[in-house]
């Protein structure tokens, strides 16, 4: 795929909030060249008909949960994992923009 | 004198018997734990201050067990063998370990695992490569790595794994041990790492097919937490096995066991095929019938991609949480984005990033059309056609992977032009939901081979019933492994 | 503006009232204690996953079908990924493939005139947790975060400010009629987007399309329109539509105007995809069936009603529909045999007055229905005057007690023939004079003797009575 550059790729990384090194990045390039070629594979005829799988069991169909409210989890045990909380609140670096 | 090489039933009535306690069963465990850390690497956690537990009338009670360390254990680290999660200690169980826990079973360690099951060697965990029992220098498979190389060890007879590929059928096969992975929606995935929430699947590593229906009876069950999830309350697995297979129908695929199929094929792949097909002809001896259909090759060699797509599409998304916000190590930086950046680019391995990558591009507006819908809609053609294969056989019966458990040194888990269906179509269990189980078939060069049994969803007593009459058939029931070099 | 014309769609948030969020069983109420409505899965702990609330879906069906949109056969949830502190996830839980509702139309009221308005659809979704900003950090509250949230997409079929307001005035009451959402902006449950685009008036295609973001009044949504309006126009007659971008902008409520936030160009990819963990699920006609029975009358088609059945002005039907309470307060009155005309004058005049002048709702206004019929009972058995009925209802009002405990014996009208009539004669008797002028033809003095009644009685005399035998002894 020739769309497929070193920019592209950077560019898809840091949308993910990822940092991408030179040698990780060429990797990539490598990597989708040959997935590229194999996804060619995809292409078989009829195919637009075909309605997308989407979920595992395609004929499965749930049932929805009733409107009950259960007790908010203890804050000691929502906090302790994060490295930086204030309060009951999760702190982070001032959020400016939307 | 050793008890973690019996069967559960046989601990079980050791227990009631009162030959041995709960307490000399998880300090036996626990020591053997130990020497498989030294050996293999193969745990993240090992709970050295666990405890015995009451003996009661449930098969599990008293008994220890390992835990894959993607299932979410109350006041115990869960990493997904990832330096994201490397501090993680969550505040509740997911669900098939809450029900274990309710049949009294003993959780002795937590074990190593590609980082998030991305990945198909047992390599990519934060703590390292995962070492074969069977051969050192050989990998284990993956992605449930350490779960497969702890039950072959002997170190307890059952331990959980999560199968989004194949990540506990193969590891399974290379470790010469049982990999069940049942129905998708039959055990909750509520507390379960995810990978590709479409493809994962829980299940159990155990030494013999009696041991995997013991262990996913008790981790079974509708939960509310789990949309997915099923009322299985009218299946019992154990009680199913009856070994009576007479008139079942089974089918093999021509296009991936012929050995015609396969150019310049190594020596190993042939004596794998060759053992393949003696056991066909000998599970005819139980009253199966055997059959060789034809797939369309094209439908099979874009199976491979299919995976890829979807799976890695599905990764990009649901590890989107990962920010070391709310859990995993805080990064650094001036401003949040540079903070969730930092935390993402040091916390990931170079693979799994570059499996998001793929995944975000396969989503993209742009080209999700033509890879991932695409992608999607043949795996709608794949499930068809089993679908279809189901309406005349019991199950599909297909060898495991090309051969034995490939050497560590030569396994990167690089996604290459050779995918050889061969390699990869258990993943069709993961894409249909249906129930499959790889039992030993054999050995090569001193190493475990395996075949594998995949049936029509919720038919798993069939499919465990008709692994069991074949188990029985072979002599490679409850072996431990052996280290050959 | 004048040469141009507007085009403006608007997207319309309003969270929907239930017990526990639309996701997840945590509380979905107001709490000012951070935190504390939080289920594992609101923080998106590993391996939490969502659940569907049964009665959020229930709600958003029901106002599909008050848009008069299509329901889809099957329904899906899909993810929109996107990386922000308040969406822990990365991904919202919404719906693109197959939403609860689409291709809808409903019928709004703009300066008296009816019009309708098309809908693009309505989806169900889960909203953000919420930022509290301070100094050089900011925390996160997740009692927010899955908050269910319907979302509603117009076509661009709207031409002006006034339209747009009137629109989503009418949706705010739809939704209260409904009851399933509280719909009250002060409390930032109602947040919209406008799209706003100008062409010439003899243009068949579109301009460029301007979306100013996040508005989270009604009076900013007007005034938003009017200055993108002002502002595209202004470029476009200086020959500089060019200078007019696709982009995003967001309202600035202290300058009153709209400020870039982004172009095109820069526009997120959110990647949707059916979220895999939410399996689609049949919706049964039957259950529509039973959805659409529930669906109350709405404020217009109410105000039709009032206008038909019990005759009310237009004026009066168009308050008492304004809001679903005022609404139910007349309805309850009718329904305790007030007669119509009598509890529309009541409630448009003197309670919502009151209530205005309060600053408090109608439901917590003192006086219940019950209690104003004390008060208009006893006007129609005539024991007191509209007078006495006013200064009445205002005691009561202020001491929060029963209307009744201030009509007594004291206050009762003279309604007694015999008594009146002995009254009328010796004020006769005692102006002689008077009367002598009357019967000679000065008829104004008839006021006179009725303030005398009066006066004597203290103002308890029957007015109508009194005239009547007045008359009589005058013509004697």
């Amino acid at each position: 795929m020739n769309n497929f550059t070193k920019e592209l790729v950077d560019s898809l990384a840091e949308k993910l909030l990822i940092g991408l090194t030179e040698e990780e990045n060429q990797m990539v390039l490598d990597e989708f060249a040959i997935i590229d070629e194999n996804l060619g594979k995809l292409e078989i005829d009829g195919l637009e008909n075909v309605e997308p799988m989407t979920h595992c069991l395609d004929d499965f169909y749930c049932t929805l949960r009733e409107d009950i409210a259960e007790e908010s989890i203890p804050i000691e045990d929502l906090l302790r994992n994060s490295d930086q909380t204030e309060g009951r609140e999760i702190e982070v670096p001032k959020v400016v923009g939307e | 004198m050793n008890y973690m090489h019996k069967s559960i039933e046989e601990l079980h009535e050791d227990l009631i018997n009162g030959q041995v306690t709960s307490e000399d069963l998880v300090k036996e465990a626990l020591e053997k734990t130990h020497e498989v850390q030294e050996k293999c690497n193969a745990f993240v956690t090992i709970l050295d201050d666990a405890k015995p537990g009451d003996v009661t009338d449930n098969l599990l009670s008293g008994i220890p067990f390992g835990i894959k360390d993607n299932y979410s254990t109350k006041d115990i680290l869960s990493t997904g063998s990832s330096n994201t999660l490397k501090d993680y200690v969550p505040f509740f169980n997911a669900t098939a370990v809450e029900n274990l826990y309710k049949a009294g079973a003993i959780p002795v360690n937590k074990t190593v695992m590609d980082e998030f099951g991305m990945g198909g060697t047992g390599t990519t965990g934060h703590t390292g490569a995962v070492k074969n029992p069977w051969d050192l220098s050989r990998s284990c498979a993956g992605s449930s790595a350490g779960s497969a190389c702890a039950v072959a060890s002997g170190v307890y007879p059952y331990a959980l794994g999560s199968d989004t590929g194949d990540s506990i059928r193969k590891p399974a096969a290379y470790c010469g041990i049982v990999g069940y992975k049942p129905t998708y929606g039959i055990i909750s995935r509520y507390g379960l790492f995810p990978f590709a929430s479409s493809l994962d699947h829980c299940g159990v590593f155990s030494r013999n097919v009696r041991d995997a229906a013991i262990v996913v009876d008790a981790m079974k069950g509708i939960d509310k937490n789990d949309m997915t999830s099923w009322d299985s309350s009218n299946i019992h697995l154990l009680e199913s096995l009856n070994g009576d297979v007479k008139g079942k129908k089974v089918c093999y695929i021509k296009e991936i066991c012929d050995i015609k199929n396969y150019e310049n094929p190594t020596e190993e792949l042939k004596l794998h095929l060759e053992n393949f097909m003696n056991v066909l002809e000998n599970i005819k001896k139980l009253g199966i019938v055997v059959e060789e259909v034809s797939v369309d090759k094209k439908l099979l060699d874009a199976e491979p991609s299919v995976y890829v797509a979807i799976s890695c599409a599905e990764a990009t998304s649901n590890m989107s949480n990962l920010t070391g916000i709310i859990f995993g190590p805080r990064g650094s930086g001036a401003n949040i984005n540079e903070v969730m950046m930092d935390h993402r680019t040091h916390g990931f391995s170079p693979l799994i990033k570059r499996r998001f990558v793929i995944g975000s591009y396969i989503l993209q507006k742009e080209n999700q059309e033509r890879y991932f819908k695409n992608a999607q809609r043949v795996r709608r053609l794949l499930v068809d056609t089993w679908k279809k294969l189901y309406e005349t056989y019991d199950a599909v019966i297909l060898p495991v992977g090309s051969g034995p458990a490939k050497h560590l040194d030569g396994s990167k888990d690089i996604l290459t032009k050779d995918t050889a269906v061969l390699e990869e179509h258990m993943q069709i269990g993961n894409f249909g939901g249906f129930p499959s189980i790889t039992i030993p078939d054999g050995f090569i060069n001193d190493l475990p081979v395996a075949l594998n049994i995949t049936g029509n969803v919720y038919d798993d007593a069939n499919v465990l019933n008709i692994a069991y009459a074949i188990e029985s058939q072979m002599n490679f029931k409850n072996q431990i492994a052996k280290e050959v070099k | 503006m004048g040469k141009y014309r507007a085009v403006i769609g608007l997207e319309m948030h309003c969270e929907l009232k239930s017990n526990s969020k639309v996701f997840s069983s945590a509380r979905n109420s107001y709490n000012e204690i951070p935190n504390d409505n939080v289920r594992p899965v609101d923080m998106a702990f590993p391996g939490t996953l969502p659940v569907v609330n049964k009665k959020c879906v229930q709600d958003a069906l029901m106002m599909s079908m008050v848009l008069n949109c299509k329901q889809p056969e099957y329904m899906y949830f899909d993810r929109k990924n996107y990386y922000y502190p308040d969406l822990p996830k990365g991904y919202q839980i919404t719906q693109m493939a197959s939403p609860v509702g689409v291709d809808g139309h409903i019928e709004i009221e703009v300066n008296g005139k009816r019009m309708p308005v098309l809908i693009h659809d309505i989806h169900l979704e889960e909203d953000a947790a919420s930022l509290d900003h301070y100094f050089d950090t900011s925390c996160i509250d997740y009692n927010r975060a899955g908050v269910p949230l319907l979302e509603l997409v117009t076509e661009p079929c709207l031409s002006s400010a006034e339209e747009a307001v009137a629109f989503l005035e009418h949706m705010r009451s739809a939704y209260k009629y409904c009851d399933v959402s509280e719909a009250d902006t002060k409390k930032g449950q109602i947040r919209c987007d406008v799209n706003v685009s100008i062409m010439d008036m003899d243009a068949k295609e579109f301009g460029t399309r301007v979306e100013v973001k996040n508005i989270n009044s009604f009076g900013n949504v007007y005034d938003a329109i009017n200055y993108e309006i002002k502002r595209q126009s202004e470029l476009k007659s200086q020959g500089r539509y060019d200078e007019v971008e696709q982009e995003t902008r967001r309202f600035d409520e202290e300058s009153g105007t709209t400020i870039r936030m982004r172009s095109k160009v820069d526009a997120i990819d959110y990647k949707y995809f059916v979220d895999p963990n939410i399996p689609k699920f049949k919706i049964e006609k039957s259950w529509l069936e039973e959805i659409r029975k529930n669906i109350p009358l709405l404020a217009l088609e109410r105000k039709d009603k009032y206008m038909k059945d019990y005759n009310l002005s237009e004026y009066d039907a168009g308050v008492i529909v304004k809001e679903k309470e005022y609404a139910l307060y007349f309805e309850e009155c009718l329904n305790l045999g007030i007669d119509a005309k009598t509890a529309s004058n009541w409630l448009t005049t003197q309670i919502l007055g009151e209530i205005n002048h309060e600053e408090i709702s109608l439901k917590d206004f003192y006086l219940t229905p019950v209690l104003l019929k004390q008060i208009i009972d006893e006007i129609n058995a005539g024991t007191i005057s509209s007078k006495q009925a006013k200064e009445i209802f205002y005691k009561a009002v202020e001491a929060k007690k029963e209307p009744k405990s201030f009509i007594n014996s004291d206050m009762a009208q003279i309604s007694n023939q015999e008594e009146l009539t002995k009254i009328i004669t010796t004020i006769l008797s005692q102006n002689e004079t008077q009367v002598e002028q009357y019967k000679n033809g000065k008829d104004n003095l008839f006021d006179y003797f009725v303030g005398q009644v009066m006066k004597e009685t203290r103002g308890k005399a029957n007015p109508v009575l009194t005239k009547e035998i007045l008359k009589k002894e005058l013509d004697k």
